[in-house]
């Protein structure tokens, strides 16, 4: 019976918090808030029960009895206690209690009658016309444009306007301003055609930065084993530098590089070539120069990656092969490649799952433009949730695209452990046993 | 291993595939100090003039020091969690026997190859529900935990090294094993835990999207957010002179670092998380 170690819990423990906090409860609110609508225009809290005139167009829509829409609609004055306090504060009590001791609990349908009821007043008499008809306002008792903070509150208000109970369901649902539940994401993430465009983009996006990567990782390591080591050393730092510099600065460079007022532009201006932004100017450009931002820093991966890989061939074999005979590019394509199947498997994979999710760069450089060319699936998620120009941010339709993400993510990482040689990662501790 | 071969083709193909970024990194550093007239490549004349936004508060974007200091604890908070929680948990996956030891490991080695990024959405509708939106700390804690599983992996291959002779002597001798970690274990991995330290800090100092999207704001902003701000704003009048010079700003601890740690980088960066 092994012993089991207290401290190994304890040692754990901050980490698992931090964890479990930040980076699990985020993933599996990530499948949560895929099925949920919210938005900016419905908050992340909660809501209340509010009906307005343009909420009545959609009540009409929907199964409601006519009879309920014109209750809605129409103005019913009700002398209540609510209405009377209101008339106290507005004249004076005795006014308030004449009125209740007169007309206490009458309903009028139109401002008129009302009108009548505050005409009978005798003792405190309420003269000017115009001052009817103001006072008249204060006993109208409508739900619409009224804020309710909870359902109860809301079905007793509808309750006192004699709406009928399947009608108010109806209507609680219409008035809700809060999020709620519904699969409409995920029907709308497999028939907008957008999204069938953002997963071409990607696709292409991703095969040929890929592409790109490998090959240019490859030439970077092999072309510079076979240089003199300051030579060699002087072209890895160049390609290294990108991946260690901030992604704003390698791409603020770009920037510099391409836009109108670059040197691309500024040197072809010397050959009569009108200056023109070499990013942002057609699709085409916007793609080239994405590969390459991408690629360049990609590459100097694969680079580290294929040295390391190639160093670690005897020297021995290279020597033997020379004897033998074979040229570089013998030596190269039998003995160089062949040692590097594993390093090319484990970067495509590794850079396959990064690509796919990563949209830094592109948001830095093009944004998605020009005219959403450059739109890959990470953008469209975060544009649709985080950044848009119509204001309204739909979290829940951002997180479904980011779910599909999610999902290609986990199982990706799952055949990760494949990878591994699991058993002997978890060979037991020696002490305890 | 030269005989059969010509260096210099391949020597001037590297040289013309370079020379954009040569070209980026010369100007970038050229043109933060002179002035070019409009059309020219040639540089006229040497001017600090576009580094006064260290002194000047031009940019609209509020003080440049507030941001390097925000960075700064940034980087920092975040480099000192992530060191500080991985060396425990790592040690514990790697020594200690606890329940579910398989479990977590997997947990691990799963996490660490998860894009992250992809989170993003989620993390940014937490930080509201818990009132640490567009706060430093929010942003400290999301980078440590999102970056976490890779320090824990790596210091964990770094203990794995560490010989069990060590531990065992330790514990014989009737130290426990706290003491034994404590003692004898953690000068082992020195080397480690200062790539490890480098490494995250640097990783913060560059994070862009995180402080992007989880502090908007001009309180909590750091570098990345305060030139990208230079870039994103379509109503700022290009000045890529300016623009350059915050930038040298923003990358100059980072190149030092490069040029102090270059070997250490080296072999992290290997099997960095950078696509």
């Amino acid at each position: 019976m092994p012993r089991f170690n207290a401290l190994g819990f304890g040692f754990l423990a901050p980490a698992m918090i931090v964890v479990t906090l930040f980076f699990l409860a985020p993933v599996i609110l990530t499948v949560f808030f895929a099925f949920t609508n919210m938005s900016t225009s419905t908050g992340i809290t909660g809501g209340e029960y509010l009906l307005t005139q343009s909420s009545l167009r959609e009540v009409r829509a929907r199964s409601v009895s006519e009879e309920t829409v014109q209750k809605l609609e129409s103005t019913v004055y009700a002398v209540d206690e609510a209405g009377l306090a209101r008339l106290a504060a507005a004249r004076d009590a005795a006014t308030a209690d004449e009125l209740a001791a007169l007309h206490g609990g009458a309903e009028f349908t139109s401002r008129r009658e009302m009108e009548r009821a505050l005409k009978d007043l005798r003792e405190n008499r309420i003269r000017s016309t115009r001052d009817r008809k103001t006072l008249a306002d204060l006993f109208t008792t409508s739900v619409m444009d009224e804020r309710f903070q909870t359902e109860t509150e809301f079905r007793t208000a509808l309750s006192a306007a004699n709406i009928s109970e399947p009608d108010q369901s109806e209507l609680v649902e219409v008035a809700y301003t809060g999020w709620t539940w519904t699969t409409e994401n995920m029907r709308l993430l497999f028939s907008l055609d957008s999204s069938w465009r953002y997963a071409a983009n990607t696709v292409f996006y991703v095969v040929l930065t890929l592409s790109f990567n490998v090959g240019f990782g490859l030439f970077l390591a092999i072309s510079t084993f076979y240089l003199p080591a300051p030579i060699a050393n002087t072209f890895r730092t160049i390609w290294f530098l990108p991946r260690i510099l901030p992604p704003v600065l390698y791409v603020l460079m770009w920037y510099w590089l391409t836009w109108d007022t670059g040197i691309i532009s500024s040197f072809m201006g010397l050959f009569g070539v009108s200056p023109r932004n070499w990013m942002l100017d057609t699709a085409t450009n916007a793609w080239v120069v994405i590969i390459l931002i991408n690629g360049f820093v990609g590459a100097s991966l694969g680079m580290i990656l294929f040295s390391s890989a190639i160093k670690t061939i005897p020297d021995s074999m290279l020597y033997a092969s020379e004897v033998d005979g074979a040229n570089r590019w013998q030596q190269i394509r039998f003995i160089i490649l062949p040692q590097l199947r594993w390093p090319i498997l484990f970067t495509s994979s590794y850079q396959t799952l990064s690509l796919l999710t990563s949209f830094e760069y592109i948001l830095l450089a093009t944004d998605g433009g020009p005219g959403g060319a450059t739109e890959v699936w990470a953008l469209a998620a975060y544009h649709t949730a985080l950044n848009n120009y119509g204001g309204n941010l739909q979290y829940g339709l951002g997180a479904a695209y980011a779910l599909v993400l999610v999902v290609i993510g986990i199982v990706t990482s799952a055949l990760y452990l494949r990878f591994f040689n699991f058993k002997e990662l978890v060979s037991k501790p020696r002490i305890e046993q | 291993m030269t005989s059969n071969f010509r260096a210099f083709p391949i020597v001037a193909l590297l040289t013309i595939l370079s020379l954009p970024l040569v070209v980026m990194y010369g100007f970038t550093i050229l043109d933060s100090v002179t002035d070019t007239e409009p059309g020219s490549l040639v540089p006229t004349e040497f001017t600090v003039h576009h580094w006064r936004f260290l002194w000047d508060d031009t940019t609209g974007r509020g003080s440049v020091w507030t941001a390097t200091l925000n960075t700064f604890i940034f980087a920092g908070s975040t480099a000192a969690i992530v060191c500080a929680t991985s060396l425990t948990s790592a040690y514990a996956l790697s020594r200690l026997n606890f329940p579910a030891r398989r479990f977590f490991l997997a947990g691990v080695i799963i996490l660490h190859a998860f894009p992250t990024i992809t989170l993003i959405i989620a993390i940014f509708l937490i930080l509201q529900f818990l009132g640490l939106f567009d706060t430093l700390i929010g942003v400290i804690m999301v980078k440590a935990a999102l970056e976490l599983p890779f320090g824990i992996w790596v210091m964990k291959g770094f203990y794995d090294t560490v010989p069990w002779e060590i531990e065992m002597a330790g514990v014989q001798d009737g130290a426990s094993r706290f003491i034994v970690w404590h003692k004898l274990v953690l000068p082992q991995v020195q080397p480690g835990l200062s790539a490890l330290l480098i490494f995250s800090f640097l990783s913060g100092w560059s994070e862009f999207i995180l402080p992007l999207v989880l502090a908007p704001g001009s309180d909590a902003q750091v570098l990345s957010t305060y030139l990208a701000y230079f870039l994103l704003d379509d109503s700022l009048e290009v000045d890529f002179n300016l623009f350059k010079s915050v930038g040298l700003f923003y990358a100059l601890p980072v190149i030092l670092i490069y040029l102090i740690f270059q070997k250490k980088l080296m072999n992290i960066y290997g099997g960095g998380s950078k696509g």
